[in-house]
């Protein structure tokens, strides 16, 4: 039996000399939290960079939908041209008038608002628009 | 004593670490120089060579019209762009790309196959274009082509009111012609500026330090033009102009309370989408730019002028003989008319003779004041470059009673279609003369409106306009101006007739005519001043009357515009049986 082959109890006792306990605990929560820090550093940047991408990905869409919705506002304005409108109309045969008559309601207010009900609408959407 | 006795092994090992020590001096060398000595140098041109100064544009303002619809409009478009030294067929990738960005094969050619980096193919890229494009050259494998950004602005009605929207540059927006070009800088905004870092591709560094300078975008500007009536005034213009032959023709169609215009043809017009077909001599607004001399239509200014003065009354009677001589000038009338007739009958009947006898009792200096206080001599708005200022000399510099006689009946002073509209408008608003304006509001991109009062003065009072208008009625009822009666509302107007003046000659034409008709309707309660101008109509109608008289061609022609107008603005008829 060698030295080495000492039971640990036995050992513990040698000499009369008590050896200390390395401290092994903190030493391993030092390391485990220096691991986690890692990590969490390490997903935090990632995230971060998610993150970042998916904000470019936003302002893709954005731009996207900002250039749609200049493109329906110059379609909605094309549609209504007056040109294109006569035209269209004397394609399906509607030609103006020769005779007309007018009838006149007394006592009926105009229902649709004047040209300032229709402003102030549409300086509503100036402040939002894109 | 010992010997140490040499050994090669050890010369090797010597050697071996002196290579090592002199490595890593080396690599600390570099170490010190780049992280120490030159850090600061090597870090700027890094740092420079990722970062990029970039300008954002501001999105260019939009032009609507008086009910808030789109004339003029900025969208993100594209720019084809090229780099000559990676074409390696110029003439066949011109041959591909022309065609569908709508460029000139040859010029394109050429410039593909020029020295130097960087050309444009073609700006301000609709996104179909752009897509035709893209496919085109995808599968043509050609290299040495990109797209970058680039704001195209839109006329999504065409030519509609060209002349008055103006135009922009196709390479950075501004302004050059009409409220494109006078409210420039309101439309443009202001750019902003990026700082960003981008990877070797070019690409953005995501999270990577950029500063930001917001762009401004431009202010919208709302016009007092409607759509509308624009195109019934276009439209009934032309086909004027292409029964008469005439070389162009204007309109101008005001509120007279508001001084608002609510159209502004001049023709030959052009399409602002449409620039390679562009004809230069076509893109100025003619109804603020070209001069004429207004004929009969300023006779209107020597009668409220004399009337005003209480100089004659509607029914003093004049002698009104074939023709008058004012020293050595001899003036003639059109057609046949009564010996004596009361001022009325000479305002309907556009009498020459019977107006120059009203000047010569008004004076020179009386007419001459009346004529600048109707706005002749000046430009009558501020809403458009280069408009003409006219000629009217002052009375000092008139040649005496002929240049008297010679003004009242419309000869020696030039005038544009506007100062002319805004003559009658005057008449139409009580004697009382407002700015003629195109521009409504400014509205800033947080909501904030701006608003220019247009500018007013009292010219005639309010009793001697609404006699005015009495006689202008006449003028349609029983006058030279029956043809611009229409049956749903009373309308009032004055003829006229000017023969062209031939700079080289220097002499009148005897055939060359600009028809002029000027009206106001309804005329009890007026809504609208229309004026009609065609420059040099030929041709005769069926009963024989010639078209280069304004009661023949430009008379209806107000007609036709202004019962759409009336109608478009909602005006109700007047039954004219019962008055």
């Amino acid at each position: 039996m060698t030295a080495g082959a000492i039971p640990r109890s036995a050992a513990r006792h040698a000499g009369g000399r008590t050896r200390t306990r390395p401290v092994v605990r903190p030493l391993v929560i030092f390391v485990l939290a220096v691991i986690m820090a890692f990590f969490a550093v390490i997903y935090s940047r990632t995230s971060l960079d998610r993150t970042a991408f998916e904000l470019q990905l936003l302002d893709r869409e954005i731009a996207t939908e900002e250039q749609r919705h200049w493109d329906l506002r110059v379609e909605h304005a094309r549609l209504q041209a007056p040109n294109r409108i006569t035209e269209r109309a004397a394609e399906l045969g509607l030609v103006y008038p020769d005779d007309r008559q007018t009838i006149e309601v007394t006592g009926v207010e105009s229902a649709v608002g004047g040209p300032e009900d229709r402003w102030t609408e549409l300086r509503a959407l100036f402040v939002e628009q894109p | 004593m010992s010997r140490t006795s040499f050994r090669f092994g050890d010369l090797r090992v010597v050697a071996l670490g002196l290579v090592f020590v002199l490595a890593w001096a080396g690599i600390g060398y570099r170490l010190f120089q780049v992280q120490g000595a030159d850090a600061a140098v090597l870090a700027q041109r890094g740092f420079d060579q990722r970062i990029r100064h970039e300008t954002i544009e501001a999105k260019r303002g939009t032009i609507f019209d008086r009910d808030g619809v789109e004339l003029a409009l900025s969208v993100y478009g594209k720019a084809l762009v090229a780099d000559p030294s990676l074409v390696e067929d110029p003439s066949e990738a011109a041959a591909l790309l022309a065609p569908i960005v709508g460029a000139d094969y040859v010029e394109l050619a050429q410039r593909l196959d020029a020295d130097g980096r960087f050309t444009y193919v073609a700006r301000g890229l609709e996104n179909s274009v752009v897509d035709r494009a893209a496919r085109a050259i995808e599968e043509a494998d050609l290299i040495g082509f990109s797209f970058e950004d680039a704001p195209l602005r839109i006329y999504p009605s065409g030519g509609l009111a060209a002349p008055v929207i103006g135009l922009t540059q196709v390479d950075d927006g501004a302004g050059i012609e009409g409220i494109e070009s006078v409210m420039d800088t309101e439309l443009a905004g202001r750019p902003g500026k990026r700082v960003v870092e981008r990877d070797q591709a070019g690409r953005a560094i995501p999270q990577a330090e950029f500063l930001l300078e917001s762009a401004t975008p431009g202010s919208d500007v709302i016009l007092t033009l409607d759509r509308e009536i624009q195109y019934v005034a276009e439209r009934s213009l032309q086909a004027a102009i292409n029964g008469t032959g005439a070389l162009g023709g204007t309109v101008v169609v005001m509120d007279p309370k508001s001084g608002e215009i609510l159209a502004m043809a001049s023709l030959p017009g052009f399409n602002g989408m449409d620039r390679t077909t562009l004809d230069p001599s076509a893109i100025r607004n003619r109804a603020v730019s070209d001069v004429y001399e207004p004929g009969s239509t300023l006779k209107v200014v020597a009668v409220a002028a004399a009337l005003e003065e209480g100089v004659v009354r509607p029914e003093t009677p004049f002698e009104t003989p074939p023709e008058i001589e004012v020293v050595g000038e001899t003036y003639a009338d059109h057609g046949r008319h009564p010996p004596v007739m009361t001022v009325t009958e000479i305002v309907a009947q556009s009498s020459n003779v019977g107006t120059i006898k009203i000047q010569k009792q008004l004076g020179d200096e009386t007419h001459y004041r009346y004529l600048d206080a109707f706005g002749l001599g000046r430009p009558a708005s501020i809403d458009f470059r280069g408009e003409a200022t006219g000629r009217l000399d002052h009375v000092s510099e008139w040649c005496g009673p002929a240049c008297g006689a010679s003004a009242a009946i419309g000869y020696g002073i030039g005038a544009t279609t506007l100062q002319m509209a805004a003559v009658y408008a005057t008449l139409a608003n009580d004697g009382e003369w407002v700015e003629p304006h195109v521009v409504n509001e400014i509205v800033a991109p947080d909501g904030e409106t701006i608003t220019t009062e247009p500018r007013r003065r009292q010219v005639i009072s309010a009793e001697t306009a609404q006699t005015m208008r009495s006689m202008l009625r006449g003028v349609v009822e029983e006058g030279t101006g029956f043809r611009a009666d229409i049956d749903e509302f009373p309308v009032g107007g004055k003829t006229g007739t000017s023969d062209k003046f031939d700079v080289e000659t220097g002499e009148y034409s005897e055939t060359e005519t600009i028809a002029w008709f000027i009206g106001i309707a309804p005329i009890e309660d007026p809504s609208i001043v229309a004026a009609v101008v065609l420059d040099t109509p030929t041709g005769t109608l069926a009963d024989g009357t010639e078209l280069k008289f304004g009661g023949a061609s430009t008379a209806p022609v107000f007609a036709e515009i202004v019962e759409a107008a009336l109608h478009q603005l909602g005006v109700s008829p007047v039954h004219q049986d019962n008055e």
